[in-house]
């Protein structure tokens, strides 16, 4: 196992150098001028040279690459056009607030899912069944800041129950902070539970017909033990499939939700980086990206070998 | 700009509400407690060194004091600065408050004032060098006397000095925040409140200056900034009470809040103007015909109504209400007048670029659809802020909605636009007649030989229709009724020193 991991993680070194180059070019190309943004009103054609020559933008793009791509290599993503802040730094910051709002997002549409997606099989074509597929499509169709903005709507400008926006650290005022990151997690992970859900049902319905559940029974396994036993964790493994990507893509998730819902988080950074033409802060956070992505990925395959044992790596 | 254009289209709107500059619900002011506004954008720097932001500069206002401040009628008056003599056009003597002290407890004195000025002057990345222009040296005469050498007369300095280019920070913390310091300025200014941390797209917190040197003020414990990217969030957040103050909201729901007792909504004329560009370099726009053809088909009241919801009133060029340079009787282009503009020029097609802003949408549509009854066909072309912001400024346009947001001088409203090779000149305009009169207000000290250059420069201006201008917008108290002793400045800050809550 070690050595596949090995194989893998090296098998991630040109994926991540073609990254560089895809995201760097993506950045640098598209039409705007990061001087005019960081001068506004102040803007003076000699205000716009000097802040080109000081960010290197009057070099040859091949030269800024290799200069970034060497800075890289060093762990220095370099710091923010706009603030200066080490951009390493200004991810760091945010991570916490981004990881939380994933993972209680994550949190709860696996709390709605695999019940829900259980039981959906066990009893299907019941009114249960129905229920949950319309759910399904409804959490799948929905856009996540639609079901934020209703979310505000009703939960915090209508009712008062949950406040409007924002975050408060969980060593600060935990019971602050689970108010706070109720209604962006709900809005965050409900296209999430639905698909889980979704996975959830076929797989254990594919699993339910197999030879070794009848056999279960047949030994007489109560139904209970059969499902919840037996079948749900072999079930499981497309779920934990998509559950792989899911984590691997909070952060693209969460950059309509954090911004909904002023969460200060790296998407919402990404969000105010791209706007404000900020393309050091950009490279580094879709850097990020793309590595939770492939670490992500690896994880899931780990994990199959303890929910399959017959899956080996050699 | 994209700021700017959101603000004054939230805010485009006059003076429906009109009224005086203080609000005052109350005339016993309490002390303590924290008020939370809302910003519609974050900010980029703490530093006014490397400002370029709308926000920034409403921030600063409360942690730095600059040489000069103003009343809400724009008149010059004391900051830092307590007397000043100016009646030598090349030598300004100020004479400064005194025992001032920075909020790190080194003092606010000639020597600082000079040092600031250097700094703004020489940094690498400082965006104040065009302001200080003029500006040659500072000779420190002792502690409360410096004297301003100018290369030429400038009778904008003043107004100059109100903003960042005239706040001063203690040397001491820039020094010692380094490379952080635009992140974190502890202790650097001597105004109400200093700076305590900032959590970016969080929150940014400002606590009491204990040792503020107006006695008695600021009234509140603290204030803390939350910046909520979108106008109509702004609106739910102060509906749930997560924000006192809000600088600027979506006209369309002026109304509502007016309406309801909860709230206090009060405007007054902005500085800045809205508008659009049109290219006088190329076709079709370089037939003044067509650009006349063009003021004259635009419905201007019906922008006021159907976009601005009556909040702000009719734009009739670059020097707005709340200037003391503003010519009433000013109005080249007032109504609409299709047959004037088909008589003009008529039977062709331009392209405006705009940015994807909903309120910009809109306004397109409608200018569409008043230019088309003179004949007129207009296409509109929206684009990502970035890209449609390099094209304008390098000239790649046809017509191109930018607005402005004002400065407290007239020439700020007018030089950068209108001036040959001017910074702001998008459509490319020259006219010398107008560059010397631009010229001219800039080096006489007399306000109404200055306001005689500052009119015919206008007319000329609003004639030639390089810009045509739609409407002028407000600065408003936006706030919860808890917020008292708020005074509203035509500059949109929102100064907290005297406000207090209860």
């Amino acid at each position: 196992m070690t050595a596949y991991v090995v194989r893998r993680l090296a098998l991630m070194l040109p994926v991540a150098f073609l990254v560089t180059i895809g995201v760097f070019l993506l950045t640098h190309l598209t039409p705007g001028d990061p001087a005019l943004i960081l001068l506004g009103e102040d803007r003076t054609p000699d205000a716009i040279a000097a802040i080109h020559h000081q960010l290197g933008l009057d070099q040859p793009l091949y030269v800024q690459y290799l200069t970034w791509l060497g800075h890289i290599l060093r762990l220095d993503l370099g710091r923010s056009v706009t603030t200066h802040q080490p951009v390493l730094a200004a991810i760091t910051e945010r991570l916490p607030a981004t990881l939380e709002l994933g993972g209680v997002a994550l949190l709860w549409s696996l709390l709605v899912a695999i019940p829900l997606g259980t039981i959906a099989a066990v009893r299907r074509g019941s009114l249960i069944d129905r229920l949950a597929t319309g759910f399904t499509v409804g959490g799948v169709s929905i856009p996540n800041f639609f079901i934020g903005i209703v979310l505000i709507f009703v939960l915090s400008v209508t009712l008062r129950i949950f406040p409007f926006g924002g975050y408060v650290p969980f060593n600060k005022d935990a019971y602050e902070n689970l108010r706070h990151i109720v209604l962006p997690a709900i809005a965050l992970g409900t296209a999430g539970a639905a698909i889980n859900m979704r996975f959830t049902r076929s797989s254990m319905i594919e699993v339910l017909n197999l030879d070794y559940i009848r056999t279960a029974r047949a030994k007489g396994a109560s139904w209970q033990r059969v499902v919840f036993i037996h079948a749900l964790k072999n079930a499981l493994i497309p779920v934990v499939t998509i559950i792989g990507l899911q984590v691997g893509g909070i952060i693209e998730g969460a950059v309509v939700t954090e911004t909904v819902f002023t969460w200060p988080g790296v998407g919402r950074l990404a969000v105010e980086s791209i706007f404000n033409k900020d393309y050091t802060v950009v490279q580094g956070i879709v850097l990020l990206a793309a590595f939770s992505f492939m670490f992500a990925n690896l994880v899931v395959d780990l994990v199959y070998g303890w929910l399959d044992p017959r899956i080996s790596y050699a | 700009m994209r700021r700017i254009a959101v603000v004054l289209a939230g805010l485009a709107l006059v003076a429906a509400c009109g009224g005086s500059g203080t609000t005052t619900q109350s005339t016993t002011p309490k002390t303590g407690g924290t008020a939370t506004i809302a910003l519609e954008s974050e900010l980029r720097t703490l530093d006014p060194l490397d400002s370029s932001l709308l926000v920034e500069r409403e921030v600063f206002y409360n942690i730095y004091d600059a040489l000069f401040t103003i009343d809400p009628t724009l008149k010059i008056q004391a900051g830092l600065v307590k007397t000043w003599d100016v009646s030598d056009p090349l030598n300004y003597k100020f004479t400064l408050q005194s025992g001032v002290k920075y909020q790190d407890g080194t003092p606010a004195n000639g020597q600082s004032v000079k040092d600031n000025i250097q700094r703004y002057k020489t940094a690498a990345n400082s965006k104040r060098k065009s302001d200080l222009k003029s500006v040659n040296a500072v000779d420190v005469v002792d502690d409360t006397h410096v004297t301003f050498r100018l290369s030429k007369p400038d009778a904008t300095l003043m107004a100059t000095l109100v903003d960042r280019a005239g706040m001063m920070l203690s040397m001491t913390a820039v020094t010692k925040g380094g490379a952080d310091f635009s992140l974190a300025p502890l202790g650097a200014g001597s105004g109400p409140f200093q700076f305590v941390e900032w959590k970016r797209n969080d929150h940014l917190t400002l606590k009491k200056n204990a040792t503020y040197w107006k006695s008695g003020l600021p009234y509140l414990d603290g204030v803390t900034y939350r910046a909520i990217p979108d106008v109509n969030a702004i609106v739910a957040a102060m509906r749930t009470g997560d924000v006192d103050i809000a600088r600027t909201i979506a006209a369309k729901d002026v109304a509502n809040l007016k309406a309801d007792s909860a709230f206090i909504y009060k405007d007054m004329p902005a500085l800045g103007f809205n508008g659009f560009e049109l290219n006088t370099s190329a076709a079709p726009f370089n037939d003044p015909a067509k650009r006349k053809a063009v003021a004259l088909a635009i419905d201007r009241y019906q922008i006021l109504k159907n976009i601005n919801f009556n909040i702000g009133v009719i734009g009739y060029g670059p020097i707005p209400p709340s200037s003391w340079a503003f010519d009433p009787t000013e109005k080249i282009y007032d109504k609409a007048d299709p047959t004037a503009a088909k008589a003009a020029a008529t039977g062709f097609t331009f392209t405006y670029k705009t940015t994807s802003d909903p309120v910009q949408q809109q306004l397109a549509a409608l200018l569409q659809s008043q230019l088309a009854v003179a004949g007129i066909t207009m296409q509109i072309s929206t684009q990502e802020f970035a890209s449609y912001q390099q094209e304008c400024q390098q000239h790649k346009f046809q017509a191109c909605q930018v607005s402005w947001s004002g400065r407290i001088d007239p020439d700020g409203n007018m030089y950068a636009w209108w001036h040959t090779g001017g910074d702001f000149n998008d459509s490319v305009y020259s006219n010398s007649q107008v560059d010397g009169w631009l010229d001219d207000a800039r080096v006489v000290s007399d306000q109404a030989k200055r306001k005689g250059d500052y009119n015919n420069a206008q007319k000329q201006i609003v004639m030639d229709a390089s810009y045509v201008f739609t409407t002028f917008g407000v600065s408003a108290q936006i706030s919860n009724n808890k917020i008292h002793n708020f005074t509203v400045f035509p500059d949109l800050m929102i100064r907290m020193a005297e406000v207090w809550k209860g």
